[in-house]
């Protein structure tokens, strides 16, 4: 198959989202207006898709559709004031469905709530520590750097450390500290190692010095975190030669497609969903084992509406034999967010506290609504939020959450 | 006064401020000083407005006084005044080809920033014509007489209002319509806004006079194939499609239709947006003009299933024909018609091809095509009408009627994903819609809209009248459509939106959603734009020749445009077009000929080696070989000056007036040359 022939090289777009980062690292909310990204804002019709888009809209104080008027009015300070943009979880919806295309997501509500952050004294302790693990250790669970690579005893597969490869690779694999630590995301790095050993890719990875890519960049709020990480990481990057990352984290792939070129990054950035759908056909004959299961997909926010990229995780759960795959109520550019993004991760039992229900929670009742055995995924963040969710909304039939790579690769057998 | 050979050449230069269109970007005055200096030229001036009159009479004074012999203007594009200057010339007593004009504004002021630079531009464009005007000949317009046949392609509204315009003052109109009944969409509308009169009742008398006018050629189900010639004398190739049904014997008895096989209805039906449903021989609806029925070879079991590959059917002869027998002695019918070019030749052409509605898969957050009480609001105007495939009552696919309905404005209106513009009708329509509703039922009606946008006479009061019946109007574009969770059985839907004017998120149980799609350009403008040679907005309307001057031409003479195929237009202003389409075709008609610009080419005949490679070459025909002389022979009256002849012939002995080498190579010498620093 031809290169350009394979659908996958076009992206299916519904919002103009898919551009590099249109602002610079040094913009701040006083100079947003000056900005080709602010001078959008100007245009802003007051429609409120936005906020009713907006999972948490019915918690806001300050819809987004109210933050864009109060910064043109000049009463941001009110806005910065309250807590309501801690119910921001950066997915994307305003801005994809925004009739003006304001960047809503990725420009000005990061900018807004890195001042929430700084006047607010009183920060969510689950929150608060999980941005200090970022910093102090690299990973936001707080665990230790020297055993970011220990996975890969467990791969099954040798996994190539890019420092002892000394040449150029095609693939760095970027792992991300979910699929390195936690139990559940190992599964995924050790899918993901047997597809590539699978489709013979060149291939590594940067093992104990990897640190976290900086969640979604400036959607964790703090700036200054992110410039850190991502430095250390460019740093890093400069020292070998690769031609280009694919990582399974949906958000540290949104941190290299939006943020990272602001940094020097010039390799092209992949989701392992959208490096396999290009190796599909190489990947298809060896799809041998059917698995005869009801698949849901779930569209992470940094895969689907950050850059749409809605239709390559469902080609391969389809090439996958036996799978039969429905659809959610809300899909696409309609899903409904995990509620993991933009430091919702970290927010939970501030949510909770606040009487606002759980986003996982409302996704998973849709999943269990269309009958499906699994709720696949394309996210590490994913996998323990509907896990956690599933343990507390009741269904009759049993349902797992799978990553689309585990899945793949139990296929392979 | 014709200059004399020999005579010296005298040229008088006039910038033009244009107010300050181009004085703010351009230093006139600079500009003048410049070219003052330059060769030849006896007078060189600026002024505020050149095309007034106190400008053009400066110009002939100039001429009187200062003997001048050649004149060049630089103001604005030659679209826009190179007439007037002309005419300016000639007042004066010179031959007008005499004049050049110089773009200083669309080519200069109005797309630069950097005034000294654009100076410097005005002044290298300025020093360009200033060379080329001495070569200029005296050259004479010629007179072509003009067709006084109209062509109006596309039988909606403004179609028809023109056809009937023209054809009652005695004109001869062939008109045109893809379908095979005319109406457009205005057929389908049930009531219209502001007055509230059903769109059939003011429609079907003039569909009717447009069936029986003996001034007017209607052809249906027929498309524009070819298009040659150009104004006064178009020639136009029509394909009429087959209907299996000869027109001429038809009576619209429909005792075809009665007979027909299929005892019930089974297709969709294209004129109900498939809600109703109809047999394969069918009248496309009740008051359906020309009254003829048609048959769907798709479907219809006289044919083998499938098309060929040149588009025809093959005739299968299984059927038991109960049609044919029905039909009877009128013999009608005719299963192996063809489809057949028909050559016109028209001097005028009135484009009202229309528009479509949005399609709203391309929003599939509001769930359109996935519930099956999701309808756009075509689809209600069906539903509500009384001709409509529920006859007039307002239920649901679910044959209930609904208890609460939304109705969603902007659908593929105001939206950077989808289409950019107002559609301009929709707010309207959807408070028609909703008082119809309301009429219709006990429901409760929600709009929700962006801004209520009602422009126009009695507008404001329509919407003031309708919105005191009881509506609930919501300042929110609506965000979401899904399922309600807590009742997944009876299909009914929750609309979610901001009410932005109390912060609220609303998140509203109704039965029925109406999409207010917005309008969009035609699939096949482009291919109609191509055929017919016209320009298209980045949108892909037909574009004017001037937004506000030239509102229904086209820069193509002899082609205007009316009703929708231009832009999103009610029913009024479309019909206000269509008078002022067939006002300006009039105007060139009676006129009775049409000028001819004489930059044809023509051979210098003992320069040219007979070689004929300019002969296949020309678009317009118009080169000939005259076989006792063996040179080429450009027939002027054919010559639509494009140049290609000239370009091609290898002895450089084709030449074309108004762009003479000469003429060129002084013009780039001019632009090139260096400018005072």
């Amino acid at each position: 198959m031809s290169k350009t022939a394979n659908p996958f090289e076009e992206r299916i777009t519904m919002a103009g989202v898919a551009e590099a980062a249109v602002v610079d690292r040094t913009t701040t909310l006083q100079t947003l207006l000056d900005t080709p990204a602010g001078r959008r804002m100007l245009t802003c019709i007051q429609c409120g898709t936005c906020a009713g888009t907006c999972p948490y809209g019915d918690y806001m104080e300050f819809s987004p559709r109210l933050v864009i008027n109060m910064l043109r009015r000049g009463f941001i300070d009110e806005v910065i004031k309250s807590d309501s943009l801690l119910r921001c979880v950066a997915c994307y919806a305003c801005t994809a469905k925004c009739p003006r295309n304001i960047r809503l997501t990725d420009v000005l509500l990061p900018l807004v709530k890195e001042q929430v952050l700084m006047n607010n004294t009183q920060m969510p302790a689950e929150f608060q520590k999980s941005l200090e693990n970022m910093h102090r250790y690299g990973n936001p669970m707080g665990e230790s750097p020297r055993k970011r690579a220990a996975w890969t005893a467990t791969a099954g597969v040798k996994v190539p450390l890019i420092a002892e490869v000394k040449c150029e690779v095609d693939v760095l694999w970027f792992v991300e500290c979910y699929t390195s630590f936690y139990a559940r995301g190992q599964e995924n790095s050790r899918a993901t190692a047997k597809l590539f050993a699978a489709l013979g890719v060149d291939f590594a990875i940067l093992g104990n010095d990897e640190k976290c890519a900086g969640e979604c960049g400036q959607m964790t709020w703090e700036s200054g975190l992110f410039e850190s990480l991502a430095e250390y990481n460019m740093k890093l990057f400069g020292k070998y030669k690769f031609r280009r990352i694919v990582t399974g984290d949906a958000h540290a792939f949104n941190a290299f497609r939006f943020r990272y070129p602001m940094y020097g990054l010039t390799q092209p950035v992949e989701h392992t969903t959208q490096f396999f759908a290009r190796h599909l056909e190489q990947l298809k004959p060896k799809l041998k084992k059917p698995l005869n299961l009801v698949v849901t997909y779930h569209d992470p926010c940094c895969l689907g509406r950050a850059v749409g990229a809605y239709e390559e995780p469902r080609a391969l759960l389809q090439a996958i034999p036996g799978v039969k795959l429905v659809e959610m109520v809300h899909n696409r550019v309609n899903s409904v967010c995990c509620g993991g993004g933009g430091g919702g991760m970290w927010l939970d039992t501030y949510y909770k506290q606040k009487g606002m229900d759980r986003l996982s929670e409302r996704r998973v009742k849709e999943a269990i609504a269309v009958g499906a055995d699994v709720l696949a995924v394309a996210c590490p963040y994913e996998v323990s939020r509907f896990e956690d969710a599933l343990k507390v909304v009741p269904h009759d039939k049993p349902m797992v959450v799978r990553d689309v790579v585990e899945l793949l690769a139990e296929s392979i057998g | 006064m014709e200059t004399r050979k020999n005579e010296p050449v005298r040229i008088g230069f006039y910038v033009c401020h244009c107010g300050v269109n181009i004085a703010h970007m351009v230093d006139v005055e600079a500009v003048a000083k410049y070219v003052a200096t330059l060769p030849n030229v006896v007078v060189s001036r600026n002024y505020k407005y050149m095309c007034s009159d106190p400008g053009q009479e400066m110009i002939q004074t100039d001429i009187r006084e200062q003997r001048l012999n050649r004149v060049v203007v630089a103001a604005c594009s030659p679209l826009l005044h190179e007439h007037t200057f002309r005419g300016a010339t000639e007042a004066g007593g010179l031959n007008p080809f005499y004049f050049q004009m110089v773009n200083i504004r669309e080519h200069d002021s109005w797309v630069h920033t950097d005034r000294l630079e654009a100076t410097r531009k005005a002044m290298a464009l300025a020093r360009a014509a200033i060379q080329r005007v001495p070569h200029h000949k005296p050259l004479e317009v010629k007179k072509v007489p003009i067709n006084p046949d109209v062509l109006i392609v596309g039988a909606g509204i403004a179609g028809i209002h023109a056809a009937i315009t023209m054809a009652n003052a005695g004109k001869k109109v062939c008109l045109v319509e893809k379908e095979p009944s005319i109406g457009g969409h205005m057929a389908m509308f049930d009531k219209t806004f502001p007055t509230l009169d059903c769109a059939m009742c003011v429609l079907s008398p003039k569909m009717a006079t447009v069936g029986s006018h003996p001034n007017i050629t209607l052809w249906t189900y027929s498309e524009v194939v070819k298009v040659d010639g150009y104004v006064g004398n178009f020639k136009v190739t029509v394909r009429r499609k087959p209907r299996y049904i000869i027109e001429d014997l038809c009576t619209g008895c429909q005792e075809c239709v009665a007979n027909c096989v299929y005892k019930e209805p089974k297709f969709p039906d294209a004129f109900n947006l498939g809600l109703g449903k109809r047999k394969p021989v069918y009248m496309p609806f009740a008051q359906a003009i020309p009254s003829i029925a048609i048959i769907d070879p798709e479907v219809c079991l006289n044919f083998k299933r499938g098309k060929n590959p040149d588009g025809s059917y093959t005739v299968s002869d299984k059927c038991k024909k109960l049609c044919v027998v029905a039909c009877g002695d009128r013999k009608a019918i005719d299963f192996t018609q063809k489809a057949v070019d028909k050559e016109i030749t028209v001097g005028t052409i009135i484009m009202a091809t229309g528009f479509k509605t949005f399609d709203p898969h391309r929003t599939p957050y509001y769930g359109y095509g996935v519930y099956p009480n999701v309808y756009t609001a075509l689809e209600l105007e069906r539903v509500i009408n009384a001709s409509g495939p529920t006859e007039g009552h307002l239920v649901m696919r679910n044959g209930k009627e609904p208890k609460r309905v939304a109705i969603v404005h902007c659908v593929g209106s105001r939206d950077e994903n989808t289409n950019r513009w107002c559609s301009r009708v929709c707010c309207l329509y959807s408070l028609k819609l909703a008082h119809l509703i309301l009429e219709h039922t006990d429901a409760e009606v929600y709009n929700f809209y962006i801004d209520m946008r009602t422009p126009g006479k009695s507008m404001e009061e329509f919407y003031n009248r309708v919105a005191e019946e009881g509506m609930h109007l919501v300042r929110g574009r609506v965000a979401d459509v899904y399922p309600d969770p807590n009742d997944t059985a009876s299909g009914r839907l929750i609309v979610q939106a901001e009410d932005t004017l109390t912060n609220r998120i609303l998140k509203i149980p109704v039965d029925m959603v109406v999409l207010s799609v917005g309008l969009e350009p035609r699939p096949e403008a482009e291919d109609l734009r191509r055929l017919f040679n016209l320009s298209c907005s980045s949108e892909g309307w037909f574009l004017e020749r001037h937004p506000k001057l030239a509102p229904v031409s086209t820069f193509t003479d002899g082609i205007f445009l009316a009703g929708c195929c231009q832009g999103p237009k009610d029913i009024p202003d479309s019909v206000a077009q269509a008078g002022a389409a067939a006002a300006e075709a009039f105007s060139l008609i009676d006129k009775g000929y049409v000028e001819q610009e004489p930059n044809t080419a023509f051979v210098l005949a003992e320069e040219c080696s007979g070689c004929k490679s300019c002969i296949p070459l020309c678009p317009y025909t118009a080169i000939s070989f005259n076989e006792e002389t063996k040179k080429a022979v450009i027939n002027e009256a054919l010559c639509k000056g494009c140049g290609t002849c000239v370009a091609a012939c290898p002895s450089g002995s084709i030449v074309q007036n108004l762009f003479e080498d000469q003429e060129i190579f002084s013009e780039i010498d001019g632009v090139l040359a260096p400018l005072p620093q």
